[in-house]
């Protein structure tokens, strides 16, 4: 087996070792059931009954929000000791001392993090697709493959967090990529709102992106744009390639900003 | 590290002294490529130090050597003989072996967590061990182990210089260097100040701690 392939799967079966992967496991569970509740309501407004269809598509919709953004607060955690640990309990030693170069170290090991929270991410958002499926006969179409868009962003949040944590303590590193993705999601979501006709409305003159907001990680953009593939909506914000192209590019230059530096330093 | 220029032939078995911060650990580093030469090179068996190719031919024993708490000793071992190159049939059988050879049948489903500094420097050598590697780096590989695991760990490391094996051995017990090596080569402030085959520094009469301690006496005056 190839050492990328088998320090990814070494990734995987570690981090399913930790007492926190149990943690994460059962706060899933309970929350699976906790929203299996909402499917099974009888929902009424001004004393009209409300569609169960209806319901569950747009439960649907937030909880996939939900679940996409937990996502990146779980894939931060999970890498921001990645590093340090590896360096202070002698697991680097055992790859770099044979024949493993530092690049197949650091790529396999984001990748197994990176597989490890899509997979969970995915079975998540599997859960809810059976959900509604079980309860209403519908299918959410896109649902699922925006499960798979959303992993993008993932891989972001694992990328940014390791680079910091060259750095920065971990939890500082893990900090600072949640304040990144959280002022993406602040400043994206404000200015998508502003996009709607009612805020246009409001607001008298011409409503135009600052620069720094065009260059700035589009994580809650592109988020917006998977949910699209379930709403069927127009995803009119910005070019979805643009959005796509701005987080993959993040990505590998934070990967490639992270190996120049990692190979500089000391084991 | 300053000017350090020395060669280790094939088959020798060459030993590191020097005071603490005399630049040993950082030499054996070099080796493995954890640490980066500013200037010049290294190689082995004609391979640029560090490289992936050049650390297929090394068994690297590390200074304060760690396993990782959540692994048992067999899963330690197995996960080196992955990155050895070797098949999973084969693995298990030199894993059986170096178990064996090491002093730790019967401990090697305990956690490391469980393991005692001895207990963990062993698997560490056995870990150095597998693949039978043509060049074994090992850095203070007796610290820790009582005197039955030393002997142990001397036996072991005379059998593997009988097969032909080349060994960097950094130690500070010297009466150990004394009963092992062929050369010597004593380091302060980061240079090699004497290499010499250990009958040559050695005289009749005198142990290598002797010499040692001289060699820092004169320094100091």
């Amino acid at each position: 087996m190839n050492n990328l392939i088998r320090i990814s799967v070494i990734t995987i079966k570690d981090q399913m070792r930790q007492k926190s992967f149990y943690l994460l496991l059962a706060m899933a569970v309970v929350f699976i059931l906790l929203i299996r509740g909402c499917y099974q309501g009888n929902y009424s407004v001004n004393g009209r009954q409300v569609e169960s269809v209806s319901v569950a598509w747009h439960v649907s919709l937030l909880v996939f929000h939900f679940i996409a953004a937990s996502m990146l607060l779980m894939a931060s955690m999970l890498s921001m000791g990645m590093f340090s640990r590896d360096r202070d309990d002698g697991a680097m030693v055992i790859f770099l001392s044979r024949s493993v170069d530092r690049w197949q170290y650091v790529l396999g090991r984001i990748a197994g993090i990176w597989i490890f929270t899509t997979t969970i991410m995915f079975i998540l958002h599997l859960a809810i697709f059976l959900i509604v499926l079980a309860n209403t006969g519908g299918m959410i179409t896109g649902y699922l493959t925006a499960s798979l868009l959303c992993s993008f962003n993932l891989l972001f949040a694992i990328v940014l967090t390791c680079f910091l944590s060259l750095f920065l303590p971990n939890v500082m590193a893990a900090i600072f990529t949640l304040g990144i993705i959280g002022i993406s999601f602040l400043s994206d979501g404000a200015y998508q709102a502003m996009q709607s006709e009612l805020i246009r409305q409001m607001i008298s003159g011409e409503n135009h992106a600052s620069f720094w907001r065009i260059l700035f990680p589009k994580v809650y953009m592109f988020q917006h744009y998977a949910s699209t593939l379930i709403t069927n909506n127009a995803f009119d914000c910005m070019s979805p390639t643009y959005v796509w192209g701005n987080i993959v590019f993040y990505s590998g230059a934070l990967f490639a900003a992270l190996l120049w530096c990692f190979y500089r330093s000391e084991i | 590290m300053d000017g350090v220029s020395y060669t280790v032939s094939k088959g020798e078995f060459f030993a590191l002294l020097g005071p603490n911060g005399a630049g040993k650990t950082t030499l054996v580093r070099m080796l493995l490529g954890f640490s980066r030469c500013t200037a010049g090179s290294i190689t082995i068996d004609g391979l640029l130090a560090g490289r992936s190719e050049s650390r297929k031919k090394v068994g690297y024993l590390a200074e304060l050597h760690r396993i990782p708490p959540y692994l048992s000793g067999a899963e330690y071992l197995m996960r080196h003989a992955a990155f050895c190159g070797l098949s999973d049939s084969r693995a298990k059988k030199e894993v059986g072996e170096i178990l064996e050879r090491v002093g730790m049948n019967g401990s090697e489903k305990k956690k490391a967590s469980q393991y005692s500094k001895g207990m963990t420097q062993r698997m560490g050598l056995g870990a150095a061990l597998l693949g039978n590697p043509e060049l074994l780096v090992l850095d203070e590989p007796v610290s820790g182990l009582d005197p039955t695991g030393i002997r142990d760990v001397r036996v072991i490391l005379e059998e593997f210089k009988k097969r032909g094996k080349t060994i960097v051995l950094n130690s500070h017990l010297l009466s150990e260097v004394e009963k092992l090596c062929d050369t010597v080569a004593i380091m302060n402030k980061g240079r090699i100040e004497i290499k010499d085959s250990l009958s040559h520094i050695v005289h009749a009469n005198e142990t290598l701690e002797d010499v040692f301690f001289r060699y820092l006496e004169d320094k100091n005056s």
